[in-house]
């Protein structure tokens, strides 16, 4: 073919086809649509204000790289005035997280921005090679999810930051769409396609990449040259999710739009008020303070599972976890969760029993 | 696949491999040995048959009556007749078993003790009941016309009338006229390259309905938007069949098994908005097609949702009925669109975990639209969502030009644009493109080169409402158009709607 001259501009040579629209544009161009997009999406839901605190979790992957670098870029180019962290997660995986910590580390110095890093080990007393040594690689994920989310979270009150922001892309927003339906999980479809999620008084969480494509992301960081590490974590992924990314694979081959078209279903829907009624409030553990829809968070019930040695009944097991509540305190000499401290600053009323 | 006998149709029948819980005994009565496995549950067929026509009834009567009950106490009043889509499959084919059996002649068999509380025996719920097959085999390649046998088929049963269509009437204007009297006196030209979906209104078409039915399937522009697009007219086409029979209702055999796959496939092309349309929808037709209706609105019910296409296949077998089968649509060239890999990829779901489909369908259940309706849609008749194309600039620059309506919403475009006319599904399905160009469908055909005609029921209304908008005395003031028949040159049409064009 050709050359063509870019779709955008008509002056320079057009250098790539963008997957979310199929048009052939150059470089620059596409710099400037990425970029603005991602500054669409943040004025649009009005995510930050003047002087915010704001943690970017970074786990040195693609995602997370290039969002840490379009955040700062646009913090500047359109003065944000965001004071932006980085906030690491060490899960404990050797071999996979300390290499991609390397990353992060150059990324603060390259960046410029202040790095904090948490560990399983610190926060839980235990890492995940541990956890796979005693659940084996089937539930892992599980545990590792439920670590994760609470890990960033209590990070972000260390930092003391008002929102932490994610590298969640379009993608996997479609992703999960899609799983939350035929899963029939009613809860997390209402709420996954929301840019900003936030519990009665947790801290903020919002992904600014949710209409970013996989694809241009990986471009981005390509042209950008941006130093990123790419590989996925070693202990596999949960089953049904891994049909749920192929099916996606195919209709985005099929149509590039489906990605953006499902997310665009995503938020055309919301979940009958009749149905919300019925649906769990979110509470506070009582053992750790952390918001939880039952009376112990999961991560205390997958902690105490694997303090005593049955890490597969905490995830599967009803009885199991209810046994667990009905003791207040937990055993002598278990380890659990430190309290959970929220940022200081606002006055938060009512959240501790 | 015409074929005599329902085994014929895919998984239909029980499985070779028996698969069941505990017993053979039936779950129901705890007596019988079983006859059938339905999700690992064993029934007879003695408690095979009043469960499935129960599922039926419930899906459908406490929608019969104009103001919908929950458990339904009063008589059966519909406000009109009643439509039933048929199309040959398995689906339709128990479906249209059903309604003859519970409504045209009552078959005390299915309606006794409980099942037959409150019916009517002596009076017909629908004075008149219709059934619509709408053959597609002049845009489908190698297929062959089916009209004849499906009308034998349907003749066979006392007490219903039958209508058939070709899917070429949703741009026949003779069809038009004769059941709506209104002269159509334009055609209506859309320019696909723009995704502001630019229109101008022309002299009427001097091509014949089947050649501007093919046109407008030849410049889709991927394999995904051609069952899309026959699906929805063959659904519009029946939706006006029933406005000009009174039929206040209009029943498709979509069973839980298809509903499942097509909830999935409609939100996969962005339809969120649809779902609730998508299990059960109310038509109401734009009030000058309705003046001269008995009945306001169409209601439109997929009775065998809660039934399997295994039930279904158990149901035609016990019930010795015939199915003629419905052709795959198939297109030589194109790769599967996102229907048909939706379908393949729930199959496969289905086999690992069996609940998949009335999971969908349940969770789907749950979901209701969000955000205002700017109005019908002018293609496929459902809501359209407010702000679509705002949305679609802020999250997709495609034009240097969209950076300065992000934020704020697109504002209305002054004229001749199709694009916000649109519903989501709709406007993604004429402009959304593949990674590669959509195959050539029909080779011997010569398309017109610029712009294509849109089906009657949308060029009706461009242009009655140019009608209103543009000059109330004198009708439309500027057919912008071309006398007798010759197509605009590129240049003409761009020139005719330069204020939408953007570049
Ligand atoms: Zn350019
Ligand atoms: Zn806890
Ligand atoms: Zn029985
Ligand atoms: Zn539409």
């Amino acid at each position: 073919m050709p050359p063509r001259n870019c779709a955008l501009c008509d002056q320079a040579r057009a250098i790539l086809k963008r997957p979310k629209t199929g048009q052939q544009i150059c470089k620059d161009c596409f710099f400037y649509v990425f970029e603005t997009e991602v500054h669409n999406t943040i004025t649009e839901a009005k995510l930050f204000k003047l002087g915010d605190r704001v943690a970017i979790g970074a786990s040195g992957g693609k995602d997370s790289t290039v969002l840490a670098y379009v955040m700062k870029t646009l913090n500047d180019r359109y003065q944000y005035g965001l004071e932006l962290f980085l906030l690491s997660i060490d899960e404990g995986i050797t071999g996979y997280r300390d290499d991609s910590l390397e990353t992060v580390k150059r990324n603060q110095q390259q960046y410029d921005i202040p790095l904090k890093i948490l560990s399983y080990d610190e926060l839980y007393g235990w890492t995940m090679d541990a956890i796979v040594s005693q659940v084996g690689k089937k539930n892992n994920c599980t545990f590792c999810g439920v670590f994760r989310r609470q890990a960033l979270d209590r990070g972000a009150a260390m930092l003391n930051v008002d929102h932490i922001v994610t590298g969640h892309n379009a993608d996997d927003i479609a992703e999960t769409v899609l799983m939350n339906i035929m899963r029939g999980d009613i809860a997390r479809l209402g709420r996954c396609t929301s840019i900003c999620t936030q519990g009665d008084d947790t801290i903020k969480r919002s992904k600014p990449f949710k209409y970013a494509y996989e694809k241009e992301i990986v471009m981005y960081a390509y042209f950008k040259k941006l130093d990123y590490f790419s590989t996925e974590c070693i202990y596999s992924p949960d089953a049904y999710r891994g049909h749920a990314r192929a099916f996606l694979k195919d209709l985005e081959a099929a149509r590039p739009s489906a990605i953006i078209d499902i997310i665009h279903s995503g938020e055309a829907f919301e979940v009958k008020e009749e149905v919300k009624a019925t649906q769990k409030l979110q509470q506070i553990c009582k053992r750790c303070g952390y918001m939880s829809s039952n009376d112990l968070c999961k991560a205390c019930s997958l902690l105490e599972g694997l303090e005593r040695g049955m890490p597969r009944a905490a995830v599967t097991d009803r009885a199991f976890r209810k046994k667990m509540l009905e003791e207040d305190q937990p055993p002598e000499g278990l380890r659990t969760i430190p309290y959970f401290q929220r940022p200081s600053g606002e006055t938060r009323v009512g959240t501790i029993s | 696949m015409s074929c005599e006998n329902p085994t014929a149709e895919a998984d239909a029948i029980m499985p070779r491999k028996r698969k069941y819980d505990k017993s053979r005994t039936c779950v129901k009565c705890k007596e019988n040995a079983g006859n059938v496995v339905v999700r690992h549950a064993v029934y007879c067929r003695a408690c095979f048959i009043p469960q499935m026509t129960y599922k039926f009834r419930r899906s459908l009567e406490p929608y019969v009556n104009a103001k919908p009950d929950g458990p339904r106490r009063t008589a059966l009043k519909p406000t009109g007749n009643l439509l039933v889509a048929f199309s040959g499959g398995l689906g339709s084919t128990v479906l249209l078993d059903l309604v003859n059996r519970c409504y045209v002649s009552p078959d005390p068999t299915l309606l006794t003790a409980d099942g037959g509380r409150d019916h009517p025996r002596n009076e017909r719920v629908w004075k008149r009941v219709h059934v619509c097959y709408v053959e597609c085999c002049d845009v489908l390649l190698g297929t062959k016309d089916r009209t004849e046998e499906v009308k034998n088929l349907v003749e066979q049963i006392q007490g219903v009338e039958f209508i058939s269509l070709r899917i070429q009437d949703a741009f026949d204007s003779s069809w038009w006229n004769s059941i709506f009297h209104e002269d159509s006196n334009g055609d209506v030209v859309v320019d696909l390259s723009d995704e502001m979906l630019p229109f101008v209104t022309t002299g009427s078409s001097t091509q014949t309905p089947l050649s501007a039915m093919k046109a407008y399937l030849a410049s889709l522009p991927t394999p995904t938007a051609l069952p899309t697009t026959l699906n929805n007219l063959i659904r519009v086409l029946l939706q006006h069949t029933a406005l000009n029979t009174n039929s206040s209702h209009l029943l498709f055999g979509t069973s839980l098994t298809s509903l499942a796959v097509s909830l999935i496939s409609n939100v996969s092309q962005g339809g969120g908005f649809h779902v609730k349309e998508e299990m059960q929808e109310e038509w109401f037709p734009d009030a000058r097609l309705a003046k001269n209706s008995k009945i306001g609105s169409v209601r439109l019910i997929r009775p065998l949702k809660d039934i399997s296409v295994k039930e279904c296949g158990v149901w035609a077998w016990w019930s010795r009925l015939r199915v003629i089968g419905r052709e795959e649509w198939t297109w030589p060239g194109a790769k599967p669109g996102i229907g048909r890999l939706t379908k393949d990829f729930i199959r496969g779901l289905e086999t690992d975990y069996p609940s998949t489909v009335s999971t969908i369908v349940r969770t789907c259940g749950k979901l209701s639209p969000k955000g205002s309706t700017s109005g019908q849609c002018l293609l496929c008749q459902r809501p359209a969502q407010e702000g679509v194309q705002a949305w679609k600039a802020r999250i997709a620059i495609r034009s240097h030009d969209d950076v300065a309506l992000a934020g704020t919403s697109v504002p209305d475009p002054p004229g001749h644009a199709l694009a916000p006319l649109l519903c989501y599904v709709c406007h993604t399905t004429l402009t959304s493109k593949g990674t590669r160009a959509a195959p050539a469908l029909y080779p011997s055909h010569t398309s017109p080169s610029v712009g294509i005609s849109v089906p009657l029921w949308a060029s009706s209304y461009l242009l009655g409402s140019a009608l209103h908008d543009e000059s109330s005395d004198t009708g439309f003031v500027e057919p912008v158009a071309f006398s007798g028949g010759k197509r605009m040159s590129q240049e003409e049409l761009r020139g005719a709607i330069s204020e939408f064009i953007l570049d």
